[in-house]
């Protein structure tokens, strides 16, 4: 078993002048290098989540460990020095005039050396491939643009685990699947730690864990597959199927013996072609 | 608007492009103070060409500069006429019934108004020449020991590259809501005024709200980011003072200089 990046035990936590607790006794569990995708319809807590992760909102019970590190008031700061958040609009999260300067923000922040932060600074955004928009202001981007630059400001700090809450929901599809590729690049080649937050599950295919959540509980945990065979479970909470799932269980209904477990696109095609061939 | 309220930088390479902005910045408060200096011909004279050699290391085309005068020259014209009818010095020129005007006020004129025109002259040769983030940069390091009497430079300095770099995301949004409320019925450019203000409402307020969400985003992005105030952190943004720089503000005290011999 690989170590543990995160782990949050039983936490709890309510917004003044709220009747009820947004995040109710949530326990979970997050290993190095896995891609774990949280997702919940508007308002099941999932962001308030990744907040309290961050140190940005204090919890009202419960312990949150980041690698060996408890979060608390003392430690608050080294751990931000380990996670980067990636937040959904791209506009509000762009802080230098220019998109070299943007990277380097976390950097001047922790105060890391003049020389170190060129290097850095260039090797993240090149890692987004960026490097042509270096000089250019955030008016010339597009939003996908931003949310690559986002990242590549994270990755600059050196995190050990990104969390994306709703980073690609403002997107066109093209600036979502530029962002996605970017971050699974950072998952696959650098054994980065993501959770993803989301309520679009076409994002969680290529999750390794999928944690459900209502009403400030988690109410499913799983792979993909399992997550996704929930089926009308997931429609009662208000999540949509994704469209390979949902053919998939259209096919199945008129009588396709699919045996295999695809998820993506590829993956069902190849399930019918050979089907297809075995007949 | 953008471009008057971002000012009017030109991209280029010249000399004065390449100074740095902290050289340009005290050139430019120098040069307001040596102004009040120049009191006859010979210092005005020393004065505009000094100016010109300034504005034609810029290498622009001189267009530029003329547009960014356009907007205030009916003020310079004004100032000139009021010289021209308030002083009354010297030998009468011309009487025109109860108008009477002097050789003391059209020479009143033509100075102040001269006066007028080489202080915008100077600030278009800064704006044309240095982007607002070298401004605020300067600005910040300037200022920096106002710092040990507790101004909090650093963070007005974040203040103004943060406003600038939320103008066009603003101005985005203003067209996007005025938009959105036209395609509701509201008419922004025709009816009397009273009901334009009254639109203008309508815009102002969704704006204000947008504002107020967006800044408190971006003070949690920041946040995220390890934003701690200004203890601790480097700079990525580096000024470098060179010679050139020394030589500049060295020519602005020679012309200083000067001035002081030759006024009356």
């Amino acid at each position: 078993m690989k170590e543990l990046a995160l782990s949050v035990k039983n936490l709890s936590f309510q917004y003044p002048n709220q009747p009820k607790e947004s995040v109710r006794n949530v326990t979970f569990q997050v290993r190095k290098g896995e891609w774990v995708a949280l997702v919940g319809h508007n308002g099941s807590g999932k962001s308030t989540v990744a907040k309290l992760l961050m140190g940005l909102l204090k919890a009202k019970s419960g312990v949150i460990k980041i690698f060996d590190t408890i979060l608390n008031e003392e430690t608050i700061w080294d751990i931000r020095k380990r996670m980067g958040i990636v937040f959904q609009n791209p506009d509000n999260q762009f802080v230098g005039t220019t998109v070299q300067d943007d990277v380097a923000f976390g950097l001047e922040n922790n105060g890391v050396p003049r020389e170190q932060m060129i290097e850095r600074v260039r090797a993240a955004i090149q890692q987004v491939g960026m490097e042509e928009f270096l000089l250019k202001e955030p008016h010339y981007l597009s939003g996908g643009q931003k949310q690559r630059v986002a990242i590549a400001g994270i990755i600059a700090l050196q995190p050990d685990l990104i969390i994306l809450d709703e980073a690609t929901s403002m997107l066109d599809p093209k600036g979502r699947r530029e962002v996605l590729e970017a971050i699974y690049n950072l998952n696959i080649k650098q054994n980065m730690t993501v959770i993803s937050i989301t309520h679009d599950l076409e994002e969680v295919v290529k999750a390794d864990k999928v944690i459900v959540m209502n009403e400030g509980e988690v109410i499913a945990e799983g792979t993909p597959l399992q997550i996704f065979s929930l089926g009308e479970k997931l429609e009662e909470i208000r999540l949509d199927l994704p469209f390979v799932m949902k053919v998939r269980n259209e096919l199945k209904k008129v009588g396709f013996p699919l045996q295999l477990n695809s998820v993506t696109l590829e993956e069902l095609v190849d399930e019918l072609w050979t089907l297809y061939l075995n007949k | 608007m953008m471009n008057m309220m971002i000012g009017r930088y030109v991209p280029g390479n010249s000399v004065i492009h390449r100074m740095d902005p902290r050289a340009k910045l005290l050139l430019v408060f120098m040069y307001v103070g040596i102004v009040f200096l120049a009191n006859n011909s010979a210092t005005y004279a020393v004065l505009t060409i000094f100016t010109l050699v300034l504005l034609l290391l810029l290498q622009v085309p001189f267009s530029f500069v003329i547009k960014g005068l356009r907007p205030i020259l009916w003020i310079v014209l004004f100032t000139f006429l009021l010289h021209v009818f308030m002083t009354k010095e010297g030998a009468v020129l011309y009487q025109i019934g109860e108008l009477t005007i002097y050789e003391g006020g059209i020479r009143q004129g033509i100075f102040i108004s001269l006066r007028f025109l080489l202080f915008i002259l100077i600030t278009t040769w800064l704006t044309i020449s240095t982007t607002p983030v070298e401004v605020t940069d300067a600005v910040e390091s300037l200022f920096g020991p106002l710092k040990r009497f507790r101004v909090p430079v650093h963070e007005l300095a974040l203040m103004m590259s943060i406003s600038l770099r939320f103008i066009p995301t603003l101005m985005e949004e203003t067209e996007k809501i005025m938009k959105a409320q036209a395609a509701r019925g509201v008419d922004f450019y025709g009816g009397p005024l009273g009901e334009r203000i009254k639109a203008m409402i309508s815009l102002l307020v969704p704006l204000f709200i947008h504002s107020f969400k967006r800044a408190e985003e971006l003070a949690i992005a920041m946040e995220a980011r390890g934003y701690r105030g200004g203890e601790g952190r480097t700079k990525y943004r580096l000024l470098t003072w060179r010679w050139f720089d020394t030589c500049l503000l060295v020519s602005v005290l020679a012309v200083a200089i000067l001035l002081f011999l030759l006024r009356s």
